[in-house]
């Protein structure tokens, strides 16, 4: 592994990303979409349906694992218990982010070097293979990264301005910094892996895209197993769960490398 | 000293063989021109010469190098213009230029962009993006991008395709300049004027390799060298008298021109001029008979497919 061909990778993908308006959007403004969504839905909810959630046998459950978690949350009222619960989900909706970034920009690229024929040029040079998908995962799941810590100090900021400031406490916990600084950058790299990958086998941007779609299953699965209650993620089960992802994108950097076959993709996309 | 060496190389796509039982030695410091129609197989060649695609059977030496291992180093010793320029149009010539020259850990790779930038005239638009540059300049930054490392051996698949004359042109100036360097270059090309301006030797492909000389001797492989002698009027005394010397082995009369075949075409034409001002003739001027390329190119195509005229 060669750091200084993958830094030049980073660094001149960077320099396309930042320069193609419609990636510089996706990097920059969707993470702070999906928040202001998310903190809309939570209003809405604590405003109108907080009754009805309590009511909820899917929601008892997932109460009654986060008073388990956290005691304090018990002596609050019911509404705002629900509240709690809410935001203390945000973390695995923050999760979204990379991976919505991972199908926006990874998937595209390989497929859009091999129909500029910048490929072949890159592959008649002695870059190595896994030197080449290492820095475009990386390309892409840095910036995702950094946007999404952004977007996490963001929601804290608005759930203050917001007069929530008495649950941040409930909020920010083991759970959120784990979350946070573990599982999404292992998310990260894991949905930028998977979407470097599909793109080396894509025949076109289509398939990219359609090959991408598996990345962000996982991540609503995770989101839906959390809101639910079925598995309350401890700190401990959130460490398990980053380090399975770590070697999951592991393993997965190893299949793209065997999957990439650089005389098909030379001898196809002419 | 062989650079480039073949041997028995072939290539098949499923049944479809691309290229059949290629032996061919390319020295150093020479340009070889691959000629051939679409299909014939010089792209696949060149594919594998330079380590991106492995024989079916048979190998390559490049540098030194088998090029189905060690494909790494061998990229190191060896520069390749694809079809397609395969430039980031979003970034600047320079960024372009250090971003490729950045895998390859001997050179310094500032100095040489600033070199090749100036070398094809773009120095002063460095910092433009390629996006908007013309087609020639898009090809000239393309070639040098394979050249920036200074490798052994350059290969150049069809450089000129799709370029008006004036940046064909260029590009062939920029070719030319490499070949004084004493670069060898492997020149896949349509162009059978730029060839025959650029290359030593010539290479015909066809799937198989249907011929590899000079230019000079695959037009003999065909053609008899001829004489033409341009008279003020041709009179059929002179005619008479340029029979009668003994190295003329042919004689025929065309307008004002006399066309013969002489034992040898460089030695007899002295004599020749002589026999024909004592016959009274007045002579405007001797050359040789040109056949272009492009007729013993398709005599060979047409002698492959069976089709002999």
């Amino acid at each position: 592994m060669s750091c200084r061909h993958i830094r030049n990778i980073l660094l001149k993908e960077w320099a396309l990303l930042f320069t193609d308006p419609n990636s510089a959007f996706v990097v920059t403004l969707l993470p702070f979409l999906i928040v202001g969504q998310v903190i809309l839905y939570i209003w809405l909810a604590f405003r109108f349906g907080a009754e009805g959630m309590l009511s909820a046998p899917v929601f008892q459950t997932a109460l009654q694992k986060l008073v388990a978690a956290l005691p304090g949350v018990g002596q609050l009222p019911g509404e705002e218990q629900v509240l709690v619960l809410l935001l203390s989900q945000v973390n695995f909706f923050l999760l979204l982010i990379p991976t919505m970034i991972a199908m926006s920009v990874a998937t595209f690229s390989i497929v859009d070097e091999k129909l500029s024929g910048s490929l072949e040029a890159l592959l008649a040079t002695p870059v190595k293979t896994r030197d080449l998908l290492l820095g475009k995962a990386l390309a892409g799941a840095i910036p995702a990264l950094v946007v999404t810590w952004i977007s996490a100090g963001v929601f804290l900021l608005v759930v203050w301005a917001l007069g929530w400031a008495e649950f941040i406490g409930f909020v920010v916990t083991a759970r959120w910094f784990l979350t946070l600084f573990l599982l999404t950058p292992a998310v990260a790299v894991l949905s930028f892996m998977l979407g470097v990958a599909g793109s080396s086998r894509a025949k076109d941007a289509r398939g990219a895209q359609n090959i991408a779609l598996v990345i962000i299953f996982p991540v609503f699965a995770l989101i839906g197993i959390q809101i639910t209650g079925i598995v309350w993620f401890t700190p401990l089960l959130i460490l398990a769960l980053a380090l399975a992802i770590v070697i999951a994108a592991f393993v997965s950097l190893r299949a793209a490398v065997r999957l990439f076959r650089r005389e098909s993709i030379v001898v196809q996309w002419r | 000293m062989a650079i480039i060496e073949t041997f028995g190389l072939s290539r098949h796509f499923g049944k479809t063989a691309a290229v059949e039982d290629l032996n061919l030695a390319v020295e150093a410091g020479e340009v070889l021109g691959f000629l051939g129609p679409n299909g014939a197989g010089k792209t696949t060649t060149i594919r594998m010469l330079a380590g991106m695609i492995a024989p079916t059977k048979g190998h390559a030496i490049v540098a030194g190098h088998r090029t189905e291992r060690n494909v790494e180093q061998l990229h190191e010793l060896i520069g390749m213009l694809t079809q397609t320029p395969g430039l980031y149009d979003r970034l600047s010539a320079r960024r372009n230029l250090e971003y490729f020259a950045s895998f390859y850990p001997s050179i310094d790779s500032k100095s040489q962009v600033e070199k090749y930038l100036k070398l094809i005239g773009l120095w002063k638009r460095c910092n433009d993006k390629v996006g908007t540059f013309s087609k020639g300049m898009k090809q000239r930054l393309a070639l040098v991008r394979a050249l920036v490392h200074e490798p052994r051996v350059l290969f150049l698949d069809e450089p000129t395709a799709g370029l008006d004359p004036e940046a064909a042109g260029e590009v062939r100036q920029l070719i030319r300049t490499l070949r004084e360097e004493g670069r060898t270059i492997f020149l896949s090309t349509h162009n059978l004027n730029e060839a025959e301006m650029l290359c030593n030797r010539i290479a015909v492909l066809h799937t198989r390799l249907l011929a590899l000389d000079t230019p000079e001797q695959l037009r003999r492989r065909f053609f008899r060298r001829q004489i033409i002698v341009q008279m003020e009027t041709l009179d059929a005394k002179v005619t008479e008298a340029v029979k009668k010397l003994a190295f003329v082995q042919e004689v025929r009369e065309e307008g004002s021109q006399l066309i013969l075949e002489l034992t040898d075409s460089e030695r007899n034409r002295p004599e020749l001029v002589k026999a024909i001002v004592e016959a009274g003739g007045r002579v405007i001027g001797v050359s040789e008979k040109q056949y272009p390329l492009e007729e013993v190119y398709l005599r060979l195509i047409r002698e492959e497919s069976g089709n002999e005229l």
